[in-house]
């Protein structure tokens, strides 16, 4: 990348949503240049709270996500995991739809002003033999991969890969001490 | 290393700039300082060899090491090296020898136990790049150039300094001709320091080049640098999820003497050199 052009970037501040946005054409690349395929699954992670704004706020994505499933095709689940992290997991047919699904609930939540507590999304993808993870940080805002080897190990050959595939497309975490990973997500 | 670099060529001007100031004419110092660089660069391998602590081995010592050299040389055309073994706890490794044909490729015991076939193979494939290039040489010129930079610099100020001392009888003046000769000169051998380092580190890039279209496998190079410099453990294994509260993501990184770092090495950073291997990795894919 050019010096101009890193300066420019970092110029216009990038809404969450405009870069997740961006992945409409990375996975694109992703299935081409990789052979990794959308699973259709992503899911948006924040940070749970007790009060009546945040369940006020629960209430309007809810009612968002009943209205999607016939517009966007979207399926839903919601659950909450072991670190008291809420978990919106969404499936569907095509990418565009789990984006606008994904994004539409992120700006629902920093709207309401809750947008500390939103943690990450995490795209699903399956290149036939194992799932491999695209996430993306509210706090750097930036994407990077995930891919386990086993048991709390990581991949880092396949991780590498995924960055080279699509570093220019999306903005990618380049500080790998950055790529923190989420062991036991509730797909 | 690179303090050691330093002071061995601070030493050998010195020696020079002595042999200058005994009265020795400006042929005979440029026959000594030629015959010193050629000795070095014919007896690089015994030197680096010697002064390294690795061992040439054999077939039966090392038959999978040997199957690994042997098996990118015969797909690449090349002449197969000797190939010695360092016993060292950490991992290295290093090519050195004046021609393609009696050059050595050296890799220490640590390397073998932590890199697996394919991320030796590319680790491998990289320095019998540097021997095809004829890197040792294209260094071995380099530091040749900068002595005689050197050279010309001093007999230049040397020749017009003590023409005015003289010829005013002025002490003042030759002392501060003096002092000027001494800071250009060490002003041309930093700057040809400098210059030698940034042709290494090209050199590397070259050499990360040439092994990942021997091997076909950029990535797997990639993996063994990260395995080599410990970037391996960078990439956390602790949950997002628990780091979250920490605050870890506001920190700011310290500024380093990176920048510095970067300026006197004679390797590029890891990750650049990964990212590099990265975009040739994505080209072939």
């Amino acid at each position: 990348m050019s010096f101009f052009r890193s300066l420019r970037k970092k110029n216009i501040p990038k809404t969450d949503s405009d870069a997740i946005f961006s992945l409409s054409s990375a996975y694109i690349t992703l299935e081409t240049k990789l052979g990794l395929k959308s699973t259709g699954r992503c899911a948006l992670s924040f940070k749970s709270t007790s009060g009546m704004y945040f369940a006020e706020m629960k209430d309007e994505i809810q009612r968002f996500l009943d209205i999607s499933k016939t517009d966007f095709e979207l399926a839903y689940r919601i659950i909450t995991d072991s670190y008291g992290y809420l978990w919106i997991i969404l499936e569907g047919k095509s990418m565009e739809g789990i984006l606008a699904g994904i994004s539409a609930i992120g700006d629902t939540i920093e709207e309401k002003g809750f947008s500390s507590q939103l943690l990450a999304a995490v795209f699903e993808f399956n290149n036939g033999k194992d799932v491999q993870y695209l996430i993306y940080s509210y706090k750097r805002n930036k994407f990077y991969p995930f891919v386990r080897a086993g048991e709390k190990m990581i991949n880092t050959e396949e991780d590498m890969k995924i960055m080279a595939a699509i570093i220019d497309e999306v903005p990618f975490e380049k500080d790998m001490t950055f790529w923190y990973p989420m062991w036991d997500m509730p797909f | 290393m690179i303090f050691s670099f330093f002071i061995l060529g601070l030493l050998y001007l010195i020696f020079l700039s002595i042999l200058a100031y005994v009265g020795l004419g400006a042929i005979p110092i440029a026959i000594i300082a030629s015959i010193m660089i050629i000795t070095q660069w014919y007896f690089s391998d015994k030197i680096v060899l010697w002064s390294s602590g690795a061992k040439v081995v054999t077939r039966d010592q090392f038959p999978k090491l040997h199957d690994i050299v042997e098996r990118i040389v015969a797909r690449n055309g090349l002449p197969k090296p000797r190939i010695a073994v360092m016993n060292a706890n950490m991992p290295n490794a290093f090519a050195t020898g004046k021609t393609p044909k009696s050059s050595v490729v050296a890799v220490t015991t640590n390397l073998m136990d932590i890199l697996d076939t394919e991320e030796l193979e590319g680790v491998i494939a990289h320095e019998l790049t540097h021997i095809r290039n004829r890197d040792v040489l294209v260094l071995t010129l380099a530091s040749l150039f900068s002595t005689i930079a050197w050279y010309v610099m001093q007999s230049g100020f040397y020749g017009g300094g003590m023409g005015y001392g003289y010829g005013r009888d002025d002490r003042n003046n030759g002392v501060g001709a003096m002092i000027l000769i001494i800071i250009a000169a060490l002003l041309t051998w930093i700057v040809s320091f400098l210059i030698i380092r940034a042709i290494s580190r090209y050199r590397e890039f070259a050499a990360d080049r040439g092994s990942a279209q021997m091997t076909g496998k950029p990535v797997k190079l990639a993996n063994a640098l990260m395995k080599i410099s410990g970037t391996m453990r960078q990439i956390p294994t602790k949950d997002l999820r628990q780091v979250e509260g920490l605050n870890a993501f506001f920190i700011i990184p310290a500024l380093s003497g990176s920048m510095i770092g970067n300026l006197f090495s004679t390797h590029p950073p890891v990750e650049k050199r990964i990212q590099k291997l990265m975009e040739m990795e994505a080209s072939m894919s």
